[in-house]
Order: C-alpha cells, then sequence, then structure tokens
C-alpha cells in the first residue's frame, strides 16, 4: 500500500467533486423532441449527408460519410424523418452542417448482426472502427481507425486503456469501466489485435479503486492485460503524460504514441470497438455525465448522439442555485456555452453546470513571474513566455518557448495568482503560427 | 431556467484559490513576527519608521499611476509590502527624510516608473534602500548619524553586529551570541535584526502557504555558510547576523526578480550569497545583502534563458 503511484512530473490537484456522480448508475437519457447531429464530430474532414430531408431513417443507418482517410462517418442515432440538413452552431460556437432528425415516437432496438470476434483479421477491425464511425470518446475525437494503423516501422508493442478520467467532476469512465469490465477488456483485446500489440494495461486513478478492482477480476484470465493504479492528479490522463506514468517511455515533442510503440484509447472508444465488432452498432450513443452542483440531480446517462445539453439538464432535475457556467466536457479543458442547445457528439464527456462560488473571474494583470506556471507545467514548457511572445505577436518566440508543445491542458491558468488565461493565447499562438508555415 | 446568465470564457473554469493580493496578504502576514518583535525592541521609532514606509509607499503608488495613467492597483497590496519592508531594512534611528526618499524611490521609481508590479528588475525595497544608502554619503555605521538630524535626535546606537564579522574578534567591541543574534540583541541597526528567529517563523509560513519556494534561500543561506568558513569567518554568525534570513526569505524570493526554474533559482542563490560574503569580507561591513541581490536580480533574465527547462521528451543536443 506504502509502494508509490505512478504518475509524471508537474499537473495539479484541482477540486474534483467527482462524487456528485461517482455512485449513479448509467441511465438511459429520454429521447428529445429533435436531435442535431453535426456532420463533424471530429478531427479531419467533414461528411458529406447520405439522407435529404424527408427521408426516413432508421437507428445506426450511415447518414453521412467522407472520402477523406482522416475522417469518420455518423450515424443516426434515433429512428425517424430527416427533418432538415442546415448550419446549426455546435459547442465550440462553430456553423457546422448538421443532420436534423425528429425522432418516431416508437422507437425501435438496434438489430445488429452478432459476429464471432475470434478471428477477425487487423484489415477486418480497421474497417469496423471506420464503418462504425468510431473516435476517441475522450474529448479531441480523432478517428480511430487512423489511430490503429501506426505507420509500419513503428511497430506498437502495448496498448493503454486510459482509465484516469482525470478531469474533475466527470464520472462516465468511471461507470462504464465498474458496470461493464468485460467489454472493456474483450474492446482492450480487439485494440490489441488490431495493431499487433503483445500487452495490454488499463491504467486507472487510484480514486476509482471499485472500477479497478472490478476490472482485475474481469481481466483474471487474460495474463496479457494488467491493471495499473496512478496517483490522483490533473493531467494524468494527457497521452504523454499516462505513457510516461505507466512505462517511463517519452513521446517526443510533435510525435505520436507510436514512436514509442504504443496506442493510447478511451475506455468508451474501446467498449465501442467492441460492440462495433460484434454486433455491428456504430457509434450513435454515449455515456455523458451530468453534473455539477447548478443540477438538482446529477448523473451518468446513456445519450443519443444529437441530444440537446437542456433535455439532459431536465434529465439531471433541471438546474439549482445559480447556475453560473455551463460546460460541454470536462471543467479543465471543456467549453463554456452561452445556452442549453449545443448538442452532444461523439467527444462529449460531460456536461458540467458551476455556480458562482466556483466561479472565479478575476481580472487578468501583468505576469509576476511567480513561476508556479512553470512549475506545473506537465510538458516542462514556460507558459507565461509564450503569453509574453503571443501579446507582442513574436510568433517566432511562441514557437521557440514550446507553444506547439502545449496540449492546453490549462494547469497554468488553473494556478496562475494573476489571472492569465495562458490556453487562449497558446490557442493564437498555434494559429498564427499554423498560418506563418501555410505561406 | 436561469440560463441568460451564463458566462462564456476559455477554459480551464476551475481557479485554485488564490491570486496576488492573497498571496501579498501572506507575505504581510509572515513579516508580522518581526514586526511585532521590531515594535517591541524599538517600540515608538519602529511604529513610526513603518507607518510612514506603508503611508508613503500608497501614495507613491496612486501619485505615479495618476500621472501614468494607469488604473489604480492598490489593492494588490503590493505597495504596503514594499512600505514594510523599506521601514524593516531601514536603521531604527533614521531621519525621516531618508525614509520618505527610500519608500518614494522603492514604489514611485523601481517599481511603477519599470512599469508597475511585474516588470520592474529589481527589488524595489531594496533599490529604494541602496539609493538612501549610498546618497546620505556612505554612513559611517548604522548608528543613524546622517548629518541632518535635528537637535536632540538621539544618534548614539550600539555598534553594529555586522563590524563584528568583518574585523573578526575585535577586543573592545562586545558582540552578541547566536541567541542573541536569533533573538534580539538590543538596538544594533535595523529593525529587522532584531532577531533572525522571528524572520524565520514568517518564512516557515511562506513556504508552508506555497508562496515561496525553499530553493533560493537554501541557496543563499548554504553559500553564505560555507564560504564564510572556508574564508576563516564563524559561519553561523554570518547567516544569523544583518539581512541575510530577510534578504533570503523575503527578498530575493520576490517572484518579479527573481529566476522562475529550479536551476536558475540555485544559481540565483549561490550568485547573491557569494557577493554577500565578498561584501562584506572585501567591502562595506553592511548594506552587502542589499547590494548582493541586486546584482543577482540583473542576472535573472539571462537565468531564465540558459535554464530554460528541457521540455518533455526532447532529447539533449549531444
Amino acid at each position: 500500500m506504502a509502494a508509490e503511484l505512478k504518475t509524471f512530473k508537474g499537473g495539479i490537484h484541482p477540486p474534483y467533486n467527482k462524487e456528485l456522480s461517482s455512485g449513479k448508475a448509467i441511465a438511459e437519457a429520454p429521447i428529445p423532441d429533435e436531435l442535431i447531429i453535426p456532420l463533424q464530430q471530429h478531427i479531419g474532414a467533414p461528411c458529406a449527408p447520405l439522407v435529404s430531408p424527408g427521408d426516413k431513417v432508421k437507428v445506426g443507418q450511415k447518414i453521412g460519410e467522407a472520402e477523406a482517410f482522416v475522417s469518420a462517418p455518423v450515424h443516426a442515432s434515433v429512428s425517424g424523418t430527416v427533418k432538415s440538413i442546415e448550419e446549426v452552431a455546435n459547442f465550440t460556437g462553430a456553423m457546422v452542417k448538421s443532420v436534423i432528425i425528429t425522432p418516431d415516437p416508437q422507437q425501435e432496438a438496434f438489430s445488429g448482426t452478432p459476429r464471432d470476434t475470434e478471428n477477425l483479421s487487423q484489415e477486418e477491425l480497421r474497417g469496423i472502427a471506420r464503418e462504425a464511425g468510431l473516435v476517441g470518446m475522450g474529448g479531441a475525437a480523432f478517428p480511430t481507425h487512423v489511430k490503429l494503423t501506426p505507420p509500419k516501422e513503428k511497430p506498437v508493442d502495448l496498448v493503454i486503456i486510459n482509465g484516469c478520467e482525470c478531469e474533475p467532476f466527470l464520472t462516465c469512465d468511471h461507470r462504464l469501466m465498474l458496470e461493464r469490465p468485460e467489454d472493456l477488456v474483450k474492446g482492450l483485446k480487439l485494440l490489441m489485435r488490431a495493431v499487433g500489440a503483445e500487452k495490454g494495461i488499463i491504467g486507472v486513478e487510484a480514486n476509482k479503486m471499485d472500477a479497478a478492482d472490478a476490472l482485475r477480476s474481469a481481466s483474471a484470465s487474460e495474463p496479457s492485460v494488467s491493471v495499473e493504479i496512478l496517483e490522483v492528479k490533473y493531467p494524468e490522463g494527457a497521452e504523454k503524460m499516462l505513457i510516461f506514468a505507466l512505462t517511463g517511455r517519452k513521446v517526443p515533442p510533435g510525435k505520436l504514441p507510436s514512436e514509442v510503440g504504443c496506442l493510447v484509447q478511451n475506455v468508451g472508444t474501446a467498449i465501442a470497438l467492441h460492440e462495433a465488432a460484434s454486433t455491428g452498432k456504430p457509434l450513435y450513443e454515449r455515456v455523458v455525465t451530468v453534473t455539477g452542483p447548478g443540477v438538482k440531480n446529477p448523473g451518468n446517462f446513456l445519450t443519443r448522439i444529437g441530444t440537446p445539453i437542456s433535455t439532459l439538464i431536465d434529465a439531471a432535475g433541471g438546474f439549482v442555485g445559480s447556475p453560473t457556467k455551463l460546460i460541454m466536457g470536462g471543467p479543465m479543458t471543456g467549453w463554456a456555452q452561452p445556452d442549453a442547445g449545443a448538442a452532444v457528439v461523439k467527444g462529449t464527456s460531460g456536461v458540467v453546470v458551476l455556480t458562482s462560488d466556483l466561479v472565479d473571474l478575476g481580472e487578468e494583470s501583468e505576469c509576476v513571474r511567480c513561476s508556479k506556471c512553470v512549475d506545473v507545467c506537465p510538458m516542462f514548457l514556460m507558459p507565461n513566455f509564450i503569453v509574453q511572445a503571443t501579446k507582442r505577436a513574436q510568433w517566432d518566440k511562441a514557437e521557440m518557448w514550446g507553444a506547439l508543445d502545449c496540449f492546453e491542458c490549462g494547469c497554468c491558468s488553473f494556478t496562475c495568482p494573476a489571472y492569465i488565461p495562458h490556453v487562449d493565447y497558446v490557442r493564437k499562438a498555434k494559429a498564427e503560427i499554423a498560418a506563418l508555415k501555410k505561406k | 431556467m436561469a440560463t441568460n446568465k451564463l458566462i462564456v470564457t476559455p477554459p480551464p473554469h476551475l481557479r485554485a484559490k488564490e491570486n496576488i493580493p492573497i498571496s501579498m496578504r501572506d507575505v504581510l502576514i509572515a513579516l508580522s513576527p518581526a514586526v511585532v518583535a521590531a515594535l517591541v525592541v524599538f517600540t515608538w521609532n519602529a511604529l513610526f519608521n513603518i507607518a510612514l514606509c506603508t503611508v508613503v509607499a500608497i501614495l507613491s503608488e496612486l501619485l505615479m499611476r495618476k500621472l501614468m495613467k494607469r488604473k489604480p492597483t492598490l489593492n494588490d497590496y503590493s505597495a504596503v509590502v514594499t512600505g514594510v519592508l523599506v521601514a524593516m531594512v531601514m536603521p531604527a534611528k533614521i531621519h525621516w527624510v531618508m525614509l520618505v526618499i527610500a519608500t518614494f524611490v522603492a514604489v514611485g521609481i523601481a517599481k511603477e516608473l519599470m512599469g508597475g508590479l511585474g516588470r520592474n528588475l529589481f527589488n524595489p525595497a531594496l533599490f529604494g534602500f541602496v539609493f538612501v544608502w549610498l546618497c546620505s554619503g556612505f554612513i559611517a555605521s548604522w548608528a543613524g548619524n546622517l548629518g541632518i538630524l535635528p537637535a536632540g535626535f538621539d544618534g548614539a546606537v550600539a555598534a553594529t553586529p555586522l563590524a563584528y564579522l568583518k574585523h573578526g574578534t575585535f577586543s573592545s567591541m562586545p558582540h552578541p551570541s547566536y541567541l542573541g543574534l536569533l533573538f534580539g540583541h538590543p538596538r544594533g541597526g535595523a529593525l529587522v535584526e532584531v532577531g533572525s528567529f522571528w524572520v524565520l517563523l514568517g518564512a516557515a509560513y511562506l513556504l508552508y502557504r506555497g508562496v515561496i519556494r525553499a530553493a533560493i534561500p537554501t541557496a543563499i543561506v548554504l553559500t553564505v555558510l560555507l564560504l564564510s568558513y572556508i574564508l576563516g569567518k564563524d559561519g553561523v554568525y554570518a547567516i544569523l547576523a544583518g539581512g541575510v534570513m530577510l534578504g533570503a526569505f523575503f527578498m530575493a524570493t520576490d517572484w518579479v526578480t527573481s529566476p522562475m526554474t529550479l536551476f536558475g533559482q540555485i544559481v540565483f542563490g549561490v550568485i547573491i550569497g557569494v557577493c554577500i560574503v565578498l561584501i562584506r569580507t572585501y567591502g562595506a561591513p553592511s548594506g552587502a545583502v542589499a547590494f548582493s541581490i541586486l546584482i543577482g536580480n540583473a542576472f535573472v533574465p539571462l537565468l531564465d534563458k540558459v535554464f530554460k527547462p528541457q521540455r518533455f521528451g526532447a532529447v539533449a543536443a549531444a
């Protein structure tokens, strides 16, 4: 017990508040009157619609697809009628072409074709992942089949399931690990087969020991799979931090995990791959944690993609107290919403409602060089100098100080006594640097 | 639904319970044991000096920011901290004009003219102190004999314990014991020289609260200790006497004017420690800590660049 838990250097200990929803079993969210399914929910090319207004769709039916390799198709999450196809603001505020579906009053269950997953080849598994529209469900939504196609000269020997769920408040992965450990282990085995890895690790933060125990018994007969406990620290679940904590391998700047023989996948994605492989079920629903002191009954909801936030708020008993911030995703990296109209997408892990006591909106002042941002940066950058360069529009300097290596975990801003929104500056610097490189 | 009141800002949406006013208040809390000790030893004298410096610091900031058309920033408490620090490093029986000048130079020039909190290169309090120290014509000692004293002002103060350090055993000069240096000796110079223990008590609080890190003070104290012994001096005496403890824990750790990386901070501390011992041994017996920290401040931009951390996963250039 006294053994030191695996972790990385830097990071922070925000208030976690997981207990609001960690004890709540996954429940099905109600189906709204109208679903908004964006044709781009992932990193990569947007999909072209395969349906037209007035068309009848079945649950699980493919309604959007793109030719590009880096993309993922989207599927109808209910059976119903296509009402329209129009540009709708997504959770980031960007206008995205979306398919609006009016669900049938009577919903039929998805009917898939059971398949023996034992003998699926790497090629077949990649195809299944693509057809099912799988993306990383932790937030970034990177197409899974792309991750399953590592460069030939970089063999992957280890698949890591990211069970850290280091974002405060969120508990959807916790519940999945606890309630569906067998499916997760099966999903991990498929991922290992897909990339030819001999070993699989499920990394779980020490605040979810019940999930770790469930996974240990579910994987007891799998010698190639182990469950490792990690220190509770943010951002333990960041890909590079997690790989380092578990293996000591360091992904070089600007490189992908395959560089060090690793593949990291989200809990939900692994389970979705198992479902897609064994029944053909595409990714049209996911577990979303609806929580925070600003909702009455926090919980974890199995939610159809395209469900507006307002439906989930209602499912959680509605707002309570003085909701000050409505966040899509976790409170460290998620997007604040102006209203509850945005739709759940494949990468939506949570809806967090913060009340005024948790929102500290101080005025940004000059950096006082306290070095707290340097102390906490898990990438060992000097965030204050990136900010300084960005303020002065010195993009070469911003790059020199590591703007491109920042993965925007937000530890610096969390700890900054001067209320500097580093992440905002870094995003600006990244955009400017990218624009300059295009020239 | 109260959705019309939702606030939209970029992530992260959670914050540590800290900001500049909280940290500055922590510094004031940490200074309080030494301030109380000074009040006990120097009574009205200390009270007058501290009050005067604090008021002048606040007025200087207000005035300069008004002149430069900047928003007032008094609520960050940094002017108050600087005022108290100036009072603590100045001799107890110094003329009030000197206090006013030192405080104005500290806050008005070293901080505000440089661009305000965050942009100053040199520690404001020490800048003000050194300015007065030099401009009053190399005051022979901390005796308070500044030449502009009004008639009847008591200028006779015990010789500073630092003189002992320079001259070694000085039979004619009784010097305080280690315990005396820790818990106060009678009227031996600056307010803060009432006892290093009280300074250390406050320092422990700053470390506990995470306002300062241990690297800089540890490097300074160890350097002074070891180098003093190497040069044949009493190392323990050297770190307990004068302003070493206040300088190491309260001045050299000033966020704005110290390096941001661990290695930078260690080297910074060593530079200051070496300067303190050399100045005390071969130069003036007093003021060494202030000069040394200001010299260290000048190295900060370079130290930040040289000791820029190796980013995660980067391979050292072979």
